[in-house]
């Protein structure tokens, strides 16, 4: 046959499909579609105050003290942005379901007279790619500000970006049913059961506990982290606030886990450098 | 070329001893409580003697009282399954004696009337309704704990309870609706219908089917009486060591754990049997409905996270027993341990009890919709990948444990990967709902509860997900708010919507849908009150499990409580219309919804072996609906006869 085409010809491409562009604004102007696309858009400014209604929430007890708290305050600040507009589309198809499309009563189904719609490409590929990626940024979120905080934590790395790791002020946090106890090895072994500490001098906690498992939260700071028996664990902060913030115990403890809690107070340096003289003993190291 | 002779062979029938079933015909329910209570006083009385001479008493602060209530617990354990007849059939097969087939039928319950139930009947129907009482007798009882708990942060000028007393009302409430809820979808589905969906007779395993659910039944009392002896002080999660120095009554728990994980051992390896090797002739996997998947996935991932469980508590019962210290710090133990090994079970279990719910929606929700189901390969993706993923998130309880902070990286990817496939879930049930009219029924509007509830625990677990928000989230009412969404709002109100689903072929009634759609959206009312709030006092920062808390948290927690009793009143609505109808309802037929599944094609009451003749499949389990007048195709032949480009 003298018209056989080659293996190496590309096919020909099918012209009779109408283009990408012109099958989206078709499927846009069906009315339901631009319903249910108005409703999506109205839940989402609806739903959007609870950006700021979640901080608001969680600023209860105290604004945040520390870089740490102000990046966790962040990413939920983030997060329920990025959320926002995929729950306000399935809320909408839910409403649109109700209102629009409407429902039926009675002892028998209705008639056999629904789209029998088995698969659409398009929609699922859509869909796979939307939720791939706003997964792809929610972990790269989460590492991202991971990595920040455990730099932040280990109270070599100030918010100010400057090292200061000599200068870190070290507690050992204690748990025992239910108390917390705070030492100060660099100040003579002083121990308190209220947690003092120096505006923007790092800290770095060592926490464990006397007998079962507590778990050390300061709320306002952003800390949290297990005291386990026989182990302990590192953590630490940069407070760059004075004031009285709260510290609760987060993991149940036995009968009074409820009053498991004490106060961080924040000081200035030279409030605390007198305090620490009044109260403490010099400083050893 | 060979010749062959063929021997017919006389199959040797085994012979009829006495009347069908023998010894089985004495022995049920009542015979084994009696042998329960009486082998667990012996067992006690001898432990005590052996343990104290004569010096203790019943006192359970005593030395002894660890041992003596392993005894006891032992002593119930053998002693009901004995009185039940568990041991029968094993004992017969030594003996040489195997069933008859008057015998099976016997153990099946032919003839024996509503007695039956009360038998170690080997009917799937029969054990089907059976887990169905049993998890609402547990969720009754849990739901009751609720309540005491609510009422106790609802009252923040006082404390009712005592500290102990309100922390064993907070873990047994865990552990019971844990325990609930596993069972509340697979136990009858998974019994009931999922055989006759398969186009099966019965399961594969019928006697290992009625000892799953003895087992379930015999694992329950120790809870309850563990209440009364110390109870289960450290939430259900019981971490070491505090588990350590509870009373005696954590003995109740580990024993309700392991006789708990056998039954779900057992329950699963029946059930993926079942449908892996029974289903009818051309029920091929891409025309098996997708219910009998979600089962299928529930089973293999409790088979799979089950004994972690199991050798966790066995773990810790012979640290308190025998001094052993895998979990003890002071002798070398590891409290992280643990952690780790009760997290292997903690988060497949989650999905253990969302996915079977989940599959009941997926499956009713084109019969309501009458549309065949979107994408039912991507259903089957979403199954899988979440069943993929459940065994490898656990760490994500950890985050803020200080066991390998590092691992914080891996398993924030793993965790929050999971939302792809639960997103396909969302995909397929908002797929189905589109461009469709609804049939308004109660099954159909538990659709809307779940999706409702979903998205907000869905989205409300991506913070927890998230290791820098879970530092302020973890061990906050945050979370305790979050997994009720997806385990009550999502699992609870799909197997509501369930039970509404499958009443008529279940009880051969109609439930009384007006009422129930009462309790159901009360309950949806009370739910959002109680949890959304408990959302807000976790934002605000109040701590799990405490039962006092400042005065900023005291609005959050009136809200909560009154939103729970809302809830309490809402379920015996339900209840009630569940009752009514069973006893009173209107006469349902065989195929009320006019469904395509197998299991609806049985009569109602389903004969007991379900189907005279084994059906053949020969289409698809969703075949509804018309074709679709805006499908691509049709749009474009009629853009292109339109003469647009």
């Amino acid at each position: 046959m003298a018209d056989t085409v080659t293996p190496s010809e590309p096919p020909e491409a099918p012209t009779n499909r109408p283009p990408a562009m012109h099958r989206l604004h078709e499927w846009l102007s069906r009315k339901y579609v631009r319903h249910v696309l108005i409703i999506t858009v109205v839940i989402g400014f609806l739903l959007l105050p609870l950006c700021w209604l979640l901080l608001a929430a969680m600023n209860q007890s105290g604004a945040p003290a520390s870089g740490i708290m102000e990046d966790i305050e962040q990413t939920v600040f983030v997060f329920t942005l990025v959320a926002i507009p995929i729950t306000a589309f399935v809320f909408a198809v839910l409403v649109y379901s109700l209102i629009g499309w409407k429902g039926r009563s009675g002892e028998e189904p209705p008639n056999n007279d629904n789209p029998a719609i088995r698969n659409n490409t398009v929609a699922v590929v859509t869909w796979t790619v939307v939720s791939s990626v706003l997964v792809a940024f929610f972990v790269v979120w989460g590492m991202l500000e991971l990595a920040n905080i455990t730099a932040n934590s280990y109270g070599t790395q100030p918010i100010n970006g400057q090292i200061k790791a000599d200068d870190v002020l070290i507690v050992n946090v204690t748990g025992q049913q239910w108390v917390w106890t705070f030492e100060y090895p660099q100040y003579d072994k002083y121990s308190s059961d209220i947690l003092y500490l120096e505006k923007d001098r790092p800290v770095l906690f060592n926490v464990t506990s006397k007998d079962v498992v507590h778990n050390f939260w300061a709320v306002e700071l952003g800390v949290k982290i297990d005291a386990n028996p026989g182990a302990v664990t590192q953590t630490g902060v940069t407070p760059n606030k004075e004031g009285i913030f709260n510290v609760r115990c987060a993991e149940l403890c036995g009968l009074h886990h409820a009053y498991m809690e004490t106060q961080i107070r924040v000081f200035g340096e030279e409030t605390f450098d007198s305090w620490m003289r009044e109260n403490g003993g010099g400083k050893t190291s | 070329m060979s010749t062959a002779t063929i021997y017919q062979v006389e199959v040797p029938q085994p012979k009829q001893h006495g009347k069908p079933g023998g010894i089985m015909r004495h022995l049920n329910f009542f015979t084994g409580l009696a042998g329960g209570v009486i082998l667990a006083a012996v067992f006690g009385y001898l432990m005590n003697i052996q343990f104290a001479s004569g010096a203790q008493t019943a006192d359970f602060a005593s030395a002894s009282a660890g041992p003596t209530f392993w005894a006891i617990m032992v002593g119930w354990v053998v002693g009901f399954l004995g009185g039940m007849g568990a041991f029968v059939g094993p004992i017969r097969w030594m003996l040489g004696r195997d069933l008859t087939h008057d015998d099976a039928e016997f153990m099946a319950g032919k003839g024996q009337g509503k007695f039956r139930y009360w038998r170690f009947t080997t009917d799937h129907k029969v054990v089907g309704i059976q887990y169905l009482i049993m998890a609402m007798i547990i969720l009754g009882f849990g739901g009751l704990l609720a309540m005491l708990i609510r009422t106790e942060l609802g009252v923040t000028w006082a404390e009712v309870f005592n500290p102990d007393f309100y922390n064993s009302l907070v873990g047994t409430h865990g552990i019971a609706m844990i325990i609930a809820m596993i069972v509340v979808v697979s136990g009858p589905v998974g019994n009931f219908v999922v055989p006759i969906m398969c186009g099966a007779r019965d399961m594969a395993f019928p006697r290992l089917n009625a000892l799953s659910i003895w087992l379930l039944v015999c694992a329950v009392p120790p809870l309850i009486i563990s209440l009364l002896v110390g109870g289960v002080r450290d939430g259900w999660s019981v971490y070491q060591p505090l588990n350590a120095q509870a009373g005696p009554g954590m003995i109740g728990y580990q024993t309700t754990i392991i006789v708990f994980a056998v039954s779900t051992a057992i329950a699963s390896v029946n059930i993926m049997t079942t449908i892996l090797t029974m289903r009818a002739k051309g029920m091929t996997w891409s025309r098996t409905p997708i219910l009998i998947y979600g089962i299928f996935a529930a089973a293999a991932m409790g088979l799979y996270a089950f004994p972690f469980y199991q050798y966790s508590q066995i773990l810790s019962m012979t640290d308190r027993l025998i001094n052993t210290s895998f979990f003890n710090p002071v002798e070398g133990g590891s409290v992280w341990l643990y952690e780790n090994l009760f997290w292997l079970l903690g988060h497949p279990e989650v999905y253990v009890i969302l996915i079977p719910s989940t599959a009941v929606i997926l499956e009713l929700i084109p019969v309501f919709m009458r549309k065949p189901l979107f994408s039912y390969y991507i259903a089957i993706a979403g199954i899988v990948g979440v069943v993929g993923l459940s065994g490898l998130v656990w760490a994500h309880h950890m985050y803020m444990t200080g066991w390998a902070p590092q691992a914080g990286y891996p398993f924030m990817l793993s965790t929050e990967l999971i939302s792809i496939p639960v997103g396909f879930l969302v995909l397929v049930i908002i797929g189905t709902m589109w461009r469709g009219t609804f049939w308004s029924r109660l099954p159909m509007m538990a659709v809307f509860a779940v999706v409702f509830n979903k998205m907000i625990g869905g989205v409300t677990g991506i913070y927890l997900s998230d290791v820098p928000a879970d530092q302020y989230f973890h061990g906050n009412m945050f979370v305790t708010a979050h997994f009720h969404y997806m385990l009550m709002g999502v699992a609870l109100f799909g197997a509501m919507g369930g039970v509404a689903y499958y009443f008529p072929k279940w009880t051969g009634r109609y439930l009384d849908e007006r009422t129930a759609s009462i309790g159901f959206w009360l309950a949806f009312a009370g739910f959002q009150l109680t949890f959304g709030s408990m959302f807000v006092a976790g934002l605000q920062g109040q701590p799990r499990r405490v039962l006092q808390f400042d005065n900023m948290f005291n609005l959050s927690n009136w809200l909560s409580t009154i939103g729970a009793y809302t809830i309490g009143i809402a379920m015996l609505i339900f209840l009630a219309a569940i009752i009514t109808s069973w006893r009173s309802g209107a006469p349902a037929p065989g195929n009320p919804w006019h469904a395509q599944t197998l299991d609806w094609q049985t009569p109602t009451p389903v004969p007991l072996d379900n189907f005279p003749v084994l059906p053949v499949v020969k289409g698809l389990p969703y075949d509804y609906g018309v074709p679709d007048p805006l499908a691509p195709e049709k749009v474009e032949a009629e853009l292109q006869k339109a003469g647009t480009p």
